[in-house]
């Protein structure tokens, strides 16, 4: 029986979950890569059936829902950690099914059923199964083991992607496609263009990651993606989110890339691990866009653009200067008028706006090829895994 | 606690002994503490925090203690002090809901006490309680910053390693060109740094001056190269270390913390404290300090400057405070409606179930919770808090309204106007710039003006009673308004000028043509005491060798503490403008020559020995107090040279006092070395002869 200290505990480990999801996004995305925050809900999902009091099936869904709805409301732009919630409900009554005796998918093969029966109602996940708990747990483990593989699945795909000598282009940095091109690159020679996604400039990052596996790469601004275009075989990207109709969320700049991309008719493929797929549509604005502190855009200190004076730019005294023999004791230094243009610049640029959006949307028309850690997906197809993966009622939490 | 990880191998480095490892290892698992003042201790604020403390305001609808709390959290800090002296049953109240939940990784603890008046006050009450066992971080409660300190306070331990607890404090600066509109004018600040050590070698405020005063010393000072900054913004956070709290005990006349900068600049020297300066470029670290700053600040984070503290974000677990994000920087909470043909133009917060009427025209603005406002009604830079009431045809411009005013019809509210609480105003009125209305008389406040601070919300109450009595004036609030102008005429010229600066700040003084004259004069007055230093005369170095000589013998009569010596050393310092490697060198050569001055010069060298040993035990503290850096092991050593140069007779004792030194760690090995190496410049006949002993004892 889980005591009270185990209660408290469970808590406290909810809480620190939800702050870290609070504070993880400060500036170029999360702090950790979305598979470890995958990895992570789940295992506190796991926690929280094992600890928490619940009778019946329809009690732990709820608990799940209640807490699902605080993470996903923590950090609305990670959309893994619904994601993964909504994987444990399915798991949930996948088992409670199974408990019952009815077979599996019986609920929703045939639309003539669904629209007749409706599915399996809350009521009917009030009945209580003994080896319920062990077996919801033994099917997250299951997951668990699943979410830890999907890099090195998708990363074995490469060699069917990757042919010699081609050049491929890539934008930003993916923990994915960096394991991608990695894997790739022991059998295969080929050259890689990252264009560097200001303002945070990742690709910079993945640029020397790639260079240091030995992969020849080349670092491109973002304007010049359209100019480079022409000479790349393939672009190779990775996303945020894949939504559900098989549009993409992706860091800035992607949407550039798959238009050029389009323009040139190279093919676009995108590796996403099944657990970025969200039943998401592009149309629900508010949790879509993020947007973080305008720093990397325009610098607070906005020195940049208002008028260079001498007292903008830091006056450094070397020590020739005290050497010098000034007879008077004090040094006197003035402001000049400048002060008051300052000033007046200041208040100028106060009136600017200025935005730094995270994400891109990619509409489906132009992606070419999902590649996620069960294989390889035409976007069109994106509504069937989402069917399988999560059920029709959880796609609300 | 990230840093750590990075710090330990800079440590090992360093080399020190295995004993002080261990040490670091203690105060390594020290969690990190954070000493919160929810007090300003100014009346900036004023007719508004007769109702509510400053801390507890809210902006962009989340009170601003939320944010510094937030902050520290956020930064690490695991147990925070809040002090709280006006009106600290909210504070405390406040709290409790949300920042005390056991699930909490900070432990807030609440503090509060009538008596505090000043920083000061509350960091003395700290030294007292020994609240805090190692390096801390000092903020105000009204700090909102998402400054990453973790690298400072990582400098700042660092230093305080290497040169044994020297650095006492670290201030953090943010880069922002000087006009920028998040600097505070009264905050401007010139600092002189060291570009190599961050060392802060002036500081001064500029507060309107065109022209201003260097001393020479900082150029004299040891460094090669350094830096006069004008193009920084004083977030208002420092890290300090325990001893901070331990100055301000010492300093009973510390105020506030630029008393605390200005004093351990001057007596630098003396005390051996060092400031340094941390500059961020990225983050964001402001203090609402007036009105002005109020508007900035909102304004900065609704145009999300202080990612992740979005409004949208919610980080303080409100229910129902949940808001939607949108084009142009526009928040709207849950069941906020938007009548027909209005406009939110761009950087606009709404919270929840507030209702705005037809043909409005937003921009810039916040509007707090449950708030009704009517047709035709233009709003810019408003600052509306919860349960404001507005009637229709209203414009208000950059003013504040309190929680529960109500605006009647046709009222115009001009630039920088204040409605404190329950006000109202109108119909049909015009409100001139810099209004400020309140519920609270004026001449009332006069009155009771002494027993303001220890005033609690008893008293409030029963003022209110009396304020019945008075009429309010329909010229000035409208026919069916209710509340007291509090910049009539009642008040007299000087009066106006302060109440406006007090409210809006110096800034708002500026713009409306006041002349800039008053506030060089001021600044003139309470300007820098220019630490010219002029050498001082042989006839003061002699008096004070008397004086210190007299000290000791007293402190050996009276048995009184080596504190209270040194205490006493350091403002015989001041009296005759002694310079501290004088203090070191007269120091050691009084208690060295102490035998001879109370037993006449006729000691055998074995005699002598054995009385300076029990008194070089006795005080050694006081050694240690002034003997930090090397270069005050070396001057002290010369002075012990001097010394035994002119008492020949007593070489022989040299090396058993020495030894005694080093044992009492007054001395330090590697110095004694050095200056056994180096010394030998002059008199090489008596040096070679003397170094015998020394030599031999050195060796083993």
């Amino acid at each position: 029986m889980p005591g009270p200290y185990k209660e408290t505990d469970l808590t406290e480990r909810v809480e620190a979950f939800l702050s870290d999801l609070k504070r993880g996004g400060t500036g170029a995305g999360p702090l950790r890569g979305s598979a470890e925050t995958a990895r992570e809900t789940t295992a506190l999902l796991r926690k929280i059936t094992a600890q928490a009091r619940w009778g019946s099936a329809g009690d732990l869904m709820e608990i799940i829902r209640k807490e699902g709805r605080r993470m996903t409301a923590a950090q609305p732009s990670e959309t893994t950690v619904g994601n993964m919630i909504r994987r444990v409900l399915k798991i949930i009554r996948e088992e409670y099914a199974r408990s019952r005796g009815s077979s599996e998918e019986a609920d929703q093969e045939s639309l003539h059923k669904l629209l007749t029966s409706g599915g399996l109602s809350e009521e009917n996940f009030r009945q209580h199964f003994a080896p319920l708990k062990a077996n919801v747990i033994e099917a997250i483990n299951e997951l668990l083991t699943e979410l830890e593989g999907t890099t090195d699945n998708i990363a074995m795909q490469a060699l069917e992607h990757i042919h010699s000598n081609e050049v491929i282009m890539t934008i930003g940095r993916s923990r994915t496609v960096e394991a991608f091109l990695k894997d790739a690159a022991r059998k295969r020679k080929f050259h890689v263009i990252v264009a560097e996604c200001a303002p945070f400039c990742q690709g910079h990052e993945m640029a020397t990651n790639l260079s240091k596996a030995g992969i020849e790469t080349t670092v491109i601004t973002d304007a010049a993606i359209f100019a480079v275009m022409s000479r790349v075989n393939k672009v190779i990207i990775g996303t945020q989110t894949v939504l559900a109709n098989g549009g993409l969320r992706a860091i800035n700049g992607t949407h550039t890339l798959a238009l050029a991309a389009k323009h040139h008719s190279t093919p676009l493929i995108v590796c996403a691990p099944m657990f970025k797929l969200s039943p998401q549509f592009p149309n629900e604005e508010d949790t879509f866009h993020k947007f973080v502190s305008p720093h990397e855009v325009l610098p607070f200190t906005e020195g940049n653009i208002c008028k260079k004076t001498d007292l903008n730019h830091v006056p450094t005294f070397g020590k020739s200067f005290s050497d010098l023999d000034i007879s008077s004791l004090s040094f006197f230094f003035f402001l000049n008028t400048s002060h008051f243009s300052l000033r007046i610049s200041g208040e100028i640029l106060s009136k600017v706006n200025v935005h730094c959006p995270v994400f891109d949307y990619v509409p489906p028309e132009l992606i070419t090829l999902f590649i996620s850690n069960i294989g390889g997906h035409a976007p069109s197809y994106i509504y069937r895994l989402m069917s399988e993966l999560y059920h029709p009622e959880d796609h609300e939490l | 606690m990230r840093c750590y990880a990075v710090v330990l191998p800079v440590r090992s480095a360093s080399g020190l002994s295995g004993r002080k490892g261990a040490g670091d290892q203690e105060e390594e698992d020290q969690p990190l503490q954070a000493v919160l003042v929810a007090d300003s201790f100014n009346r900036r604020f004023f007719p508004v925090t007769k109702d509510q403390p400053r801390a507890l305001l809210p902006l962009g609808n989340v009170a601003m203690i939320d944010y510094t709390l937030e902050f520290l959290t956020s930064t690490g800090v695991q147990e925070t002090f809040v002090f709280c002296c006006w009106m600290a049953s909210k504070i405390k109240a406040h709290l409790k809901s949300k920042w005390c939940r056991p699930s909490s990784p900070n432990t807030v603890h609440i503090i509060t006490s009538d008596l505090y008046r000043s920083l000061g006050d509350v960091l003395r009450d700290v030294d007292a309680k020994s609240l805090v066992r190692s390096d801390f971080v000092l903020v105000y409660g009204d700090v909102v910053s998402n400054i990453d300190i973790s690298q400072a306070l990582q400098e700042h331990r660092h230093r305080r390693k290497m040169d044994k607890n020297i650095s006492v404090m670290t201030m953090i600066f943010k880069e922002s060109s000087p006009g920028h509109r998040s600097r505070c004018e009264e905050d401007d600040v010139i600092v002189a740094v060291d570009s190599k050590s961050q060392q802060i070698l002036h500081y001064q405020k500029t507060q309107g001056l065109k022209k201003l005063q260097f001393p020479m010393n900082i150029f004299h000072s040891g460094s090669d190269e350094f830096e006069i900054r004008h193009d920084l913004l004083d977030s208002h956070i420092s890290i300090c270390s325990p001893q901070v709290a331990e100055l301000f005990t010492d300093n009973f006349d510390y105020q506030t913390r630029d008393d605390f900068v200005r004093g351990l600049l001057v007596n630098e020297e003396i005390l051996g404290n060092q400031i340094h300066v941390h500059v961020t470029k990225d983050g964001y670290g402001v203090r609402v300090s007036n009105l002005l700053m109020y508007d900035s600040v909102s304004s900065d984070l609704v145009r999300r400057w202080v990612y992740p503290l979005t409004p949208e974000a919610n980080f303080t677990d409100q229910e129902g405070h949940s808001c939607t994000y949108s084009r142009h920087n526009v928040y709207r909470a849950s069941g906020v409606s938007l009548g027909h043909g209005s406009q939110m133009e761009e950087n606009v917060l709404i919270s929840c179930d507030t209702s705005i009427g037809a043909n409005c025209y937003i921009s810039n603005s916040v509007i707090g919770d449950n708030c009704i406002i009517g047709d035709n009604v233009v709003l810019d830079h408003a600052y509306i808090w919860n349960h404001v009431h507005i009637a229709s045809n209203v414009e208000i411009i950059q003013s504040v309204i309190c929680d529960k005013a109500e605006v009647k019809e046709g009222v115009t509210l001009k630039k920088q106007c204040v409605l404190a609480y329950d006000v109202v105003i109108g119909p049909n009125i015009s409100l001139p710039e810099g209004t400020v209305v309140s519920m609270h008389h004026p001449e009332e406040e006069e009155e009771e003006d002494d027993d303001e601070f220890l005033s609690d919300d008893a008293e409030v109450g029963h003022r209110s009673d009396k304020t019945k009595q008075k009429v309010f004036n329909p010229a000035e609030v409208g026919a069916e308004g209710k509340g007291y102008i509090w910049k009539a005429s009642s008040l007299d010229d000087t009066e106006e000028e302060e109440l406006s600066q007090c409210l809006w700040g110096r800034a708002a003084v500026h713009r409306h043509g006041t002349d800039p004259e008053s506030d060089s004069e001021d600044s003139e007055t309470d300007g820098p005491d220019d630490p010219v230093i002029p050498s001082p005369e042989m006839d003061d170095v002699k008096v004070f060798h008397m004086e210190v000589l007299g000290t000791l013998q007293r402190g050996l009569e009276e048995n009184i503490s080596c504190d209270n010596l040194v205490l006493e050393i350091n403002s015989l310092k001041y009296a005759y403008n002694i310079s501290l490697k004088e203090v070191m060198q007269i120091l050691t050569r009084v208690v060295l020559e102490y035998p001879f001055q109370q037993q006449g010069s006729h000691l055998t060298p074995s005699q002598y020995v054995a009385l300076l040993l029990p008194l070089l035990k006795k005080w050694a503290p006081v050694f240690k107090n002034y003997v930090k850096r090397a270069q005050d092991h070396l001057d002290c050593l010369s002075a012990f040279e001097e010394h035994f140069l002119e008492q020949e007779s007593h070489w022989a004792a040299m090396v058993k006092v020495l030894m005694n030194m080093y044992e009492l760690e007054i001395l330090e090995e590697e110095m004694i070395l050095r200056w056994f190496s180096q010394g030998a410049t002059g008199d090489k006949s008596r040096q070679l002869r003397k170094n015998q002993g020394v030599k031999e004892w050195l060796q083993v």
